[in-house]
């Protein structure tokens, strides 16, 4: 259980060296074992063969010497195997694995993270091949990355940072602030994905080698957040690499190898110009398992040490095993369960409350495992402005069936909707609503799609009644306030708390004013949030390190390390 | 005596008939040579109107409730026929009365109790949702019940639609329903459920469509040489040159003589189409989610089947079952339906046929039943 990680570099040498020729002796030692089992099926056809030489007696005089010789061969070796063993295992202290392998969920499609969307390739590159200028930490928060410090003049339009010295992208490009101003002015020029959550960013520009200058055309209290995400990476723009296949980053892990269907392998960065958050692990291989069950055999047989998210069913059966830990993290999904603020039946705001109100969130999220968190307003607990909401809409059939009444319906008038949701989210949720609904009279038909055709049919066409997402991303309370955004909700008031939540200076006020317009959201009722979903990470004992919130948006893996237990 | 077939003609009528099933060629070839020798043999049976010499001659007669109890009675005999038969009753049983009453409501969840272990509440246990498991395999079994008579219907129309164009005697028809066939058999009945699939959306039709064409193009595939084989023999040329319509023909004497096939053909694919359901169900384009239907039950509850193994086992018990069911059904409507293989059809057709025949002729209906018993000896 002894970890070193390079503080001391000539003793970590030594002990890899002896790690090395102790696996050898071991592996020699699991090859012995083959000829013993070897050795005792000769021993069987020994006896067939004596008697064979009964039958043919000219032969018999030879036969024994052989047997006996072999036999003999056969205890020396098993012998030496014993001594080897023993000694390795006295020589064999537990090390740091070279290699850990990570099961997720979701693969990227490709690795070309300034075109492709997915948030998979958020979560395995950002902070792990790529750096942005800010990055993010483990309670959502910015704090210093490829920048040490920063400062914002008070009228909130200029950001100034200062960045660190001596940085070099992985193929030994130094990373520079002209880096930085390139990489922010391209994604501004060529619209590359995300840009428009930096809309307010006007320009960058680098005053010298280490200075970077932000010039902003409104306040935006939200700009640094952004920064540590997809808008804010620096990319070398002497580089020509293909980059939906590889990437040249300045992160502590190169991209080694990358299949969308199976894995990707990274290594660590031998180049990487910081010592913080230098790689622990030599190789890192994440696999992608989208079926629950392959997902589960791959760590119960030992192809993944770590598995996030695993199905937090399958979490009893890990945990009583007393072989892997298993804990529940926070994080920012929410299932959205919106209702077209401009449908035909969902306009009414009695029916969108009835709805609300029949919803048993409790059973829902006991179904799933127990593990989720109910979550009331559009904004999840890691994100400024969380409040908890889910007094606003408690479970009561009785007033939903009020409310029903009242907008005309009943259960032997029922009102006939459709939910359509993409198929990976599995058919359980959709019977679950289905179910609770109509115990109030609606009528409500599943229609479960391709993820595509959701995106296509709700998402940009806004054709739905009911619809249900996953919306996994931190920061969005935005959408909210967009009235063509597919919720189509469009409340005045909301949209100027929000514009007063950007412009506010200090972080305080910001989520003031946030919390009051996601309280207004809840209480409209465009939506139902069923639940705050907390991705469960099972990890064999014996690794370390591993991100314990908000692995579904950001993963960074420099401080993984995996020492396995021995027996 | 017109009634009655000659002795000799009808047992080599019924040899020639047995070497059919077996699908040679050679018996064809007898018994036109057979038939040769007695052309008018032949013509005087069909003046007669009787429908069907070679093998129905003494089975056309019965009245139906009667040939039933008979078919039932020798298909409840065979260990394998009575299985099927239990299997199909329990089967219709429980379809018909989850129609009106399932333990719980279908639209019924509990959270709370999701994936409960089999307790007295919930005989088979909960799946994911809370749902009863035995409720949705009783509702199942009705949509199965469904698909599988609907794909039978649509297999045996397409089948013998294919199967009277490949043995028809215009040429051109033949060739090319030979061609379109072979063609056509290649298309695997999983992409074109996923082809029917993407404009209509998942639904029992796709699934009924999908089964019906290749299960149709299969069958015509198979029983194309025995009913080749009955199309080029000597009552079918007789009948066609006494005038007889080209579908009277088809129906009356060639879709008969390849009844063995057919019903094993059929039967598979009612079984087959159970199984296709499950497997489309769980690629996502059979029945749609809210529809109860076995294929459903075992795509929620294969989700966790590492750490429940329990609710996944009862939908594939029962499909296992069913499934099993059909083929050894089709076998035993093969073995017990056919007169030429179950000797009590022909002792009932025959002991009547017998009383009526027998004051006419005495000697020749004698000769019938020993022959009869001859050939019983031998099976």
């Amino acid at each position: 259980m002894v970890q070193s990680n390079g503080a001391h570099g000539m003793s970590d040498a030594t002990e890899t060296d002896t790690t090395a020729q102790a696996t050898a002796r071991q592996e020699r030692g699991e090859e012995n074992q083959q000829p013993r089992v070897a050795a005792d099926a000769s021993t069987n056809v020994s006896t067939d063969a004596s008697l064979n030489a009964h039958a043919k007696q000219r032969k018999s005089g030879r036969k024994p010497i052989i047997w006996v010789i072999a036999a003999l061969v056969i205890v020396a070796l098993v012998a030496c195997c014993a001594i080897v063993q023993t000694h390795a295992r006295k020589a064999a202290t537990p090390t740091a694995s070279e290699s850990i392998a990570i099961g997720i969920k979701l693969a990227p499609v490709s690795l070309d993270i300034r075109n492709q969307s997915g948030s998979a390739l958020e979560q395995l590159l950002i902070g792990n091949v790529y750096e942005a200028l800010v990055s993010r930490n483990s309670n959502n928060e910015v704090e210093p990355g490829l920048a040490k410090s920063w400062t914002i003049s008070d009228d909130g339009l200029t950001y100034t940072f200062k960045l660190n010295t001596h940085m070099r992208f992985s193929n030994g490009d130094t990373l520079d602030a002209t880096d930085v101003a390139w990489s922010i002015n391209q994604l501004k020029a060529k619209q590359y994905y995300n840009s428009d959550q930096v809309e307010n960013l006007k320009q960058a520009s680098a005053p010298d080698a280490t200075t970077v200058k932000l010039t902003l055309s409104k306040p935006d209290a939200n700009m640094l957040w952004y920064l540590s995400g997809r808008p804010g990476l620096v990319f070398d723009k002497d580089a020509r690499y293909d980059a939906k296949t590889t990437a040249i980053g300045s992160g502590p892990y190169l991209v080694k190898s990358f299949d969308s269907s199976s894995k990707l392998v990274l290594q660590a960065n031998p180049n990487y110009w910081g010592s913080a958050h230098k790689a622990r692990t030599n190789t890192v291989t994440v696999r992608f398992l989208p079926d629950d069950n392959a997902a589960f055999n791959a760590l119960t047989s030992g192809d993944v040490q770590v598995l996030s998210p695993v199905n937090a069913n399958m979490t009893g059966k890990l945990k009583s095993s007393g072989k892997y830990t298993v804990k529940a993290t926070d994080g920012s999904d929410k299932f959205v369960l919106a209702f077209n603020c401009t449908g035909a039946k969902t306009s009414d705001k009695r029916v969108r409350q009835a709805i609300r109100y029949a919803i048993n969130h409790k059973e829902i999220i006991a179904s799933r495992g127990g593990v989720d968190a109910a979550l009331g307003g559009p904004i999840p607990s890691v994100d400024p402005g969380y409040e908890d909401l889910t007094g606003l809409y408690p479970y009561n059939p009785t007033k939903a069936k009020e409310l029903m009444r009242q907008a005309g319906y009943s259960t032997s008038h029922p009102l006939k909707l459709t939910l359509t949701y993409a198929n990976v989210y599995g058919s359980e949720l959709g019977e679950q609503l289905r179910s609770q609904l109509s115990r109030i009279g609606i009528d409500l038909s599943v229609n479960t799609v391709e993820f595509s055709t959701w995106l296509q049919d709700v998402h940009a066409n806004g054709d739905y009644d009911l619809s249900l997402v996953d919306h996994a991303e931190s920061h969005d309370f935005y959408k909210w306030t967009q009235p063509d955004y597919y919720y189509h909700y469009d409340n005045p008031q909301v949209q100027a708390l929000y514009g007063k939540a950007l412009a506010a200076t200090n972080d305080k006020d910001s989520a003031r004013y946030l919390k009051q317009a996601a309280r207004m959201v809840s209480e409209d009722a465009p939506a139902d949030w069923l639940f705050a979903y907390r991705v469960s990470v099972a990890q064999v004992k014996g690794v370390t390190g591993f991100p314990s919130r908000l692995t579904q948006s950001v993963l960074p893996l420099w401080k993984v390390a995996y020492t396995p237990v021995t027996a | 005596m017109e009634e009655r077939p000659g002795t000799a003609d009808r047992s080599s009528a019924e040899r020639s008939g047995a070497r059919e099933r077996a699908g040679a060629e050679r018996s064809g070839v007898q018994e036109r040579s057979g038939n040769i020798g007695r052309p008018t043999g032949t013509k005087l049976r069909r003046h007669t109107g009787s429908p069907r010499p070679s093998r129905n001659g003494c089975f056309g007669r019965l009245p139906v409730r009667v040939r039933l109890g008979i078919i039932l009675r020798s298909m409840w005999e065979r260990p394998g026929g009575r299985f099927a038969l239990v299997i199909m009753v329990l089967w219709l049983a429980v379809s018909v009365v989850s129609l009106a009453w399932t333990p719980y409501p279908l639209l019924f969840t509990d959270g709370d109790h999701a994936w409960a272990s089999p307790t007295a509440a919930h005989p088979l246990g909960t799946d994911g949702v809370g749902a009863d498991v035995l409720s949705w395999l009783m509702a199942g079994s009705r949509t199965d019940l469904a698909i599988a008579v609907l794909t039978v219907l649509v297999s045996a129309v397409i089948g013998l639609a294919l199967t009277a164009a490949m043995v028809s005697n215009r040429r051109w028809l033949a060739t090319s329903g030979v061609v379109v066939v072979d063609a056509l058999i290649a298309i695997p009945t999983v992409l074109l459920a996923l082809l029917f699939a993407v404009p209509f959306g998942a639904s029992v039709a796709v699934i009924v469509a999908a089964c019906g064409i290749t299960y149709g193009l299969n069958m015509a595939r198979i029983v194309r040489p025995t009913a080749s084989l009955a199309a080029r023999s000597a009552y079918v040329e007789a009948a066609r040159a006494s005038g007889v319509g080209m579908w009277r023909v088809f129906f009356r004497h060639i879709v008969p003589s390849t009844f063995p096939v057919l019903a094993v053909q059929l039967s598979m694919s009612a079984g087959t189409s159970i199984l296709a359901e499950a497997g489309l169900t769980y690629l996502g384009v059979g029945v749609p989610s809210s529809v109860p239907s076995w294929g459903h039950s075992l795509t929620t509850s294969v989700r966790l089947i590492s750490v429940y193994p329990l609710t996944v086992l009862w939908p594939g018990l029962v499909v296992t079952l069913v499934v099993t069911a059909l083929y050894l059904l089709g076998d035993a409507i093969r073995d017990c339906a056919d007169p030429l293989a179950n000797p009590r059809l022909r002792q009932a057709a025959g002991g009547r046929a017998l009383v009526r025949v027998g004051s006419l002729a005495g000697r020749g209906a004698g000769r019938v039943t020993d022959a009869m018993h001859d050939e019983e000896a031998e099976s």
